[in-house]
């Protein structure tokens, strides 16, 4: 043949392959439109994310959110390796349905190598529309997640559609690396396969990996024993146990999807009034059908859906324990206190009252404001600000600030008292958790106690002489309700009087008492040594971000403490403020949440991508099934009720191991946080609930596509 | 048992209509085995689909047993499917995800019958059709005629009283046809089942007791077997068969 002629028909077959490509792209995106969707939602969370990671005006926000890049990159390795997991899963079962049809390209005369290039294209393409599509939905999804983090922060958002340029590369790079690997090992598969191999390739499966009924029922109950050990390990909490129970639940999840396809046709088999009953027949056997086929897909989505759970609820759990810091840690705008003069010793009494050296500071702090630790007339000091010479000399630097530029509605300077012994602390400590800090049952004036809930607008509450109240954290309330022993203060006896639970400054060490304090009237502290002081302020207008950073930095410079934390520990005083708890809970909730729903999502929609394409891909079976089902009498009601059940069978099962493992995991998790972050079990239910709420309606949605597609095909073959 | 009067069956719109069935009537007695022959587009299928209510019909009615099935609801047509049809098709319509003893068991469990009874029943009509030794196997583990047998031990394990059979020897070798025909011969003979089978190869027909031949959605002719012998009777059917490309005028 001529050069030119042969060039010539060349082309002519190049043009026909790109149109045929380019129509075979059209109707895979038509046929594996649950995949398609999928690898454009998954290719715009990627490219939102990696917006977060480029985002100068984010990373600005806060110390914390420096790190907020390296947390999304590590999820995005993960999502990656799952999307890659996800495609190559995709097109390898696209190839085995389309292996007939790419077998005869070669029959009538077309290469090898030349089918390959028709599939590489084709797929190419739809890769690059979902990724362009995605880019496009990624910079909206980017402007989302980028409004709600300034919310976080209470930094004005503005809207813009500009997108990162190397936030884009970033998404491309990523997307080039999956399809060039996956599409070259396609291709390199095509052009070692003959025409028999292509032709016959689509009745290949997945090959039973156990293939001996006895092996699958030794599998199967070695299986479920390793998942309830492994499980109970993971409780543990041990890191040891922790890693040999995520070994052992592995290994239960695959055992047991490769296994389960033998016990249950063995279970029916010893039941025949069961199998025939009704339509199980048709709902077990198509389900066992796919499991043994399927074992091994069905064990990774399990996994990946126990991933995504966990995920999912470690982000609820962190979201409540930094909202908890927050509303716990401080009910002033500014709070500034002095390190408590004697904190507990399990292993040895409270120190010697007034003997103790840090009450001596404490003293001497008190003897500064004109007093003396015991002995002397109570010292409260109303507006400290006003005469810094009579406030703590720790307070004083922040002090001269806040006068010259934050504008105040109430502030005091107030002490917090050493009770006589641990009463109240081992009576709570025998009877819920609770971990105990100081080594005396922490006291506070009633006139304080009245003056600080004026200032905290709380309701004015009375105590009447001989009389006690206990105001404790929301969690405790209810142990302290019970309790109604007398204790002795400065040899008055005291009864209790009433118990209240509002916001009061009692989560952290040096606040109004560890998690409870004991309000006695004031005459029976004139002679009980100081613990320690607390300034506490409430500013007309919430501290602007420069303010509070300014004061921080005061406090900083002054004690030569280390910054990087809302509550900022310097020496012997911390400083604490609304604004930088906010600030605090907006970066962790963005660096820990985020990465972990982001993740969740692309985990979910992943795997439920799997299950439906493996579904719908049955559609000729399905059709199959329900022509003859009709020409055998069965009306369409029973086929669309024997077809929600086979469904929802075959989308419950993967999900319920990882609900088994997940729920217990997430409670002893929530139950190691510290005591009252989380109020009791209603809370954590809810907080199960929401995550798990928020995995089921994208599992739901995915179910549905698929409910709704054999539905329709239902309709058009049973009527 | 079975009258059909009158039929008629037409495809498409008002500018391309196609009759696929025109005015065709016969009548089946109890306990007969008649087989239905024609090239391909005669309508043989049409006319099958029509009985079995799968299709309906334009014109004409189709009484079973006195009962007229045009006028039943969608699901008393599916009841009278289940309780009075069974349907043995060329590509066997076994599911490939039950045993044989599920396939056949499968008609039971949609008849609503007790289903600690099933297992009897299949295991009683297997032994009839000599497939009771592999029942526990898949369809693509036995060969055609195995799964034609447990296609037909499907259409009648219910009690079905008119069994309607499409081709059903079309994807068997000789020897698996023959077997299979025996079955059929026998099930008539010997259980009464009334047999309906559409068929365009001669030899198979020549088990019937009476042929019915279709040409372009008439009825061209109709041959009973009587006493002949089923040698003599195939050679009467392969005459006809040879008409069948000229005119009606032809025979009639």
């Amino acid at each position: 043949m001529k050069s030119w002629m042969y060039w010539g028909c060349w082309e002519v077959i190049s043009v026909t392959l790109s149109k045929l490509s380019l129509r075979n792209a059209r109707r895979q995106a038509g046929d594996y439109l649950v995949y398609f969707v999928t690898v454009i939602l998954s290719a715009a969370l990627i490219h939102a994310f990696n917006g977060l990671v480029f985002s100068e005006e984010l990373s600005t926000l806060s110390s914390l959110m420096k790190s907020l890049p390296a947390f999304i990159i590590m999820a995005s390795i993960l999502v990656i390796c799952v999307m890659g997991w996800l495609i190559h899963y995709v097109t390898a079962f696209m190839l085995s349905r389309r292996s007939r049809e790419l077998g005869t390209y070669i029959l009538i005369g077309l290469e090898n190598s030349q089918v390959a290039r028709l599939f590489f294209l084709e797929n190419l393409i739809v890769g690059c529309v979902a990724l362009v599509l995605g880019l496009f939905l990624g910079g909206l999804i980017f402007q989302v997640l980028r409004a709600i983090i300034l919310s976080l922060f209470h930094a004005p958002y503005t809207f813009s559609l500009a997108l990162s340029p190397k936030a884009v590369l970033l998404t491309v790079v990523y997307f080039t690396v999956i399809y060039l690997i996956i599409l070259r090992k396609n291709r390199k598969s095509i052009r070692t396969m003959n025409i028999h191999d292509l032709i016959y390739f689509e009745k290949k499966n997945e090959e039973e990996a156990v293939k001996k009924s006895r092996s699958r029922q030794t599998l199967f109950t070695t299986a479920i024993l390793s998942g309830i050990a492994g499980t109970l390990l993971l409780l543990t909490g041990s890191m040891f146990f922790i890693l040999l129970g995520t070994a052992c639940v592995v290994f239960f999840l695959y055992g047991f999807f490769l296994s389960f396809s033998s016990g249950v046709p063995a279970w029916f088999e010893k039941r025949p009034g069961k199998k025939y009953a009704s339509h199980t027949l048709l709902i077990f056997r198509g389900l066992s059908a796919k499991l043994t086929t399927m074992g091994l897909t069905m064990a990774t989505v399990s996994l990946l859906f126990t991933v995504t759970l966990i995920s999912e609820g470690t982000g609820m759990l962190f979201g409540t324990l930094f909202q908890n810091r927050v509303e716990g840690s401080t009910c002033f705008d500014i709070f500034i206190g002095t390190v408590a003069s004697d904190i507990h010793n399990p292993n040895g009494s409270a120190d010697d009252e007034g003997t103790g050296t840090p009450g001596d500071k404490a003293g001497a702090l008190s003897g500064n404001a004109g007093t003396s630790a015991a002995g002397t007339p109570l010292r409260r000091i109303e507006n400290p600000e006003a005469c810094i010479e009579s406030a703590a000399p720790e307070f004083r630097a922040c002090l001269e600030y806040i006068r010259e530029e934050i504008p105040l509605r109430a502030s005091m300077q107030y002490n917090i008292y050493r009770g006589e012994n641990l009463q109240v602390t081992d009576y709570i400590e025998q009877n819920t958790e609770y971990y105990s800090y100081y080594g005396y049952d922490p006291l506070m004036a009633y006139s304080d106690y009245a003056a600080l809930r004026r200032m905290l607008g709380y309701s004015d509450v009375p105590l009447e002489p001989g009389h006690y109240i206990i105001h404790c954290m929301a969690y405790l309330g209810d142990l302290m309700e019970d309790y109604n022993q007398v204790v002795s203060v400065s040899g008055t006896c005291l009864s209790p009087e009433s118990v209240h639970t509002e916001h009061f400054a009692q989560k952290l060490w040096d606040g109004n008492g560890r998690g409870f304090l004991l309000v006695v009237p004031d005459e029976c502290l004139v002679s009980r040594p100081v613990s320690h002081t607390i300034y506490g302020a409430m500013t007309s207008v919430p501290l602007t971000q420069a303010q509070d950073d300014r004061l921080q930095e005061i406090h900083e410079n002054q004690r030569g403490g280390s910054a990087g934390l809302a509550h900022f520990s310097s020496g012997d005083c911390t400083l604490m403020s609304k604004t930088s708890l906010a600030r605090e809970y907006a970066a962790t909730s963005a660096c820990t949440i985020f990465p972990l729903y982001y993740l969740a999502l692309i985990l979910t929609m992943a795997a439920a991508t799997i299950l439906t394409v493996q579904q719908l891909s049955e559609s000729i079976r399905y059709r199959q099934q329900f022509t003859l089902l009709r020409k055998l009498g069965m009306d369409r009601l029973e086929m669309a009720q024997t077809l929600r059940k086979q469904l929802a069978l075959y989308y419950c099962l993967p999900a319920l191991p990882p609900l088994l493992i997940s729920i217990p995991l997430l409670c002893a998790m929530g139950n190691t946080f510290e005591p009252g972050t989380i109020s009791g079990p209603g809370q954590l239910a809810g907080i199960l609930g929401t995550a798990l709420g928020f995995f089921f309606l994208i599992y739901l949605v995915y179910a549905l596509m698929a409910y709704g597609n054999l539905y329709t095909q239902l309709k058009t073959f049973a009527e | 048992m079975l009258q059909v009067k009158s039929i008629e069956k037409y495809y498409g719109n008002k500018n391309n209509v196609t009759k696929a069935l025109d005015r065709i009537s016969f009548d089946v007695e109890e306990g007969e085995f008649i087989a239905i022959m024609g090239a391909s587009g005669s309508g043989k299928t049409t006319l099958l689909n029509c009985i079995s209510t799968i299709d309906t019909v334009s014109a004409g009615h189709i009484l079973l047993n006195g009962q007229d099935i045009a006028g039943l609801s969608p699901a008393e047509l599916a009841r009278f499917r289940r309780e009075k049809l069974g349907f043995v098709f060329q590509d066997f319509n076994l599911l490939d995800t039950l045993t044989l003893e599920e396939n056949i068991g499968l008609a039971l469990t949609i008849n609503h019958t007790s289903p600690h009874t099933v297992r009897d029943k299949v295991q009683d009509v297997a032994m009839r059709l000599r497939i009771d030794d592999i029942l526990n196997k898949f369809p693509w583990q036995v060969s055609g005629g195995q799964k034609q047998r447990a296609a037909c031990a499907r259409a009648m394990v219910a009690g079905q009283s008119l069994i309607l059979a499409d081709e059903p020897t079309g994807a068997l070798d000789s020897k698996a046809s023959k077997n299979l025909l025996e079955i059929m011969s026998g099930m008539n003979r010997d259980y009464h089942a009334t047999i309906l089978m559409v068929t365009h190869d001669a030899y198979s027909a020549g088990y019937a007791a009476r042929v019915l031949f279709l040409k372009d959605g008439r009825l061209f002719n109709e041959l009973i077997r009587g006493n002949r012998t089923r040698s003599v009777f195939y050679h009467e059917i392969l005459d006809v068969l040879g008409l069948l490309g000229g005119d009606i005028s032809d025979v009639i």
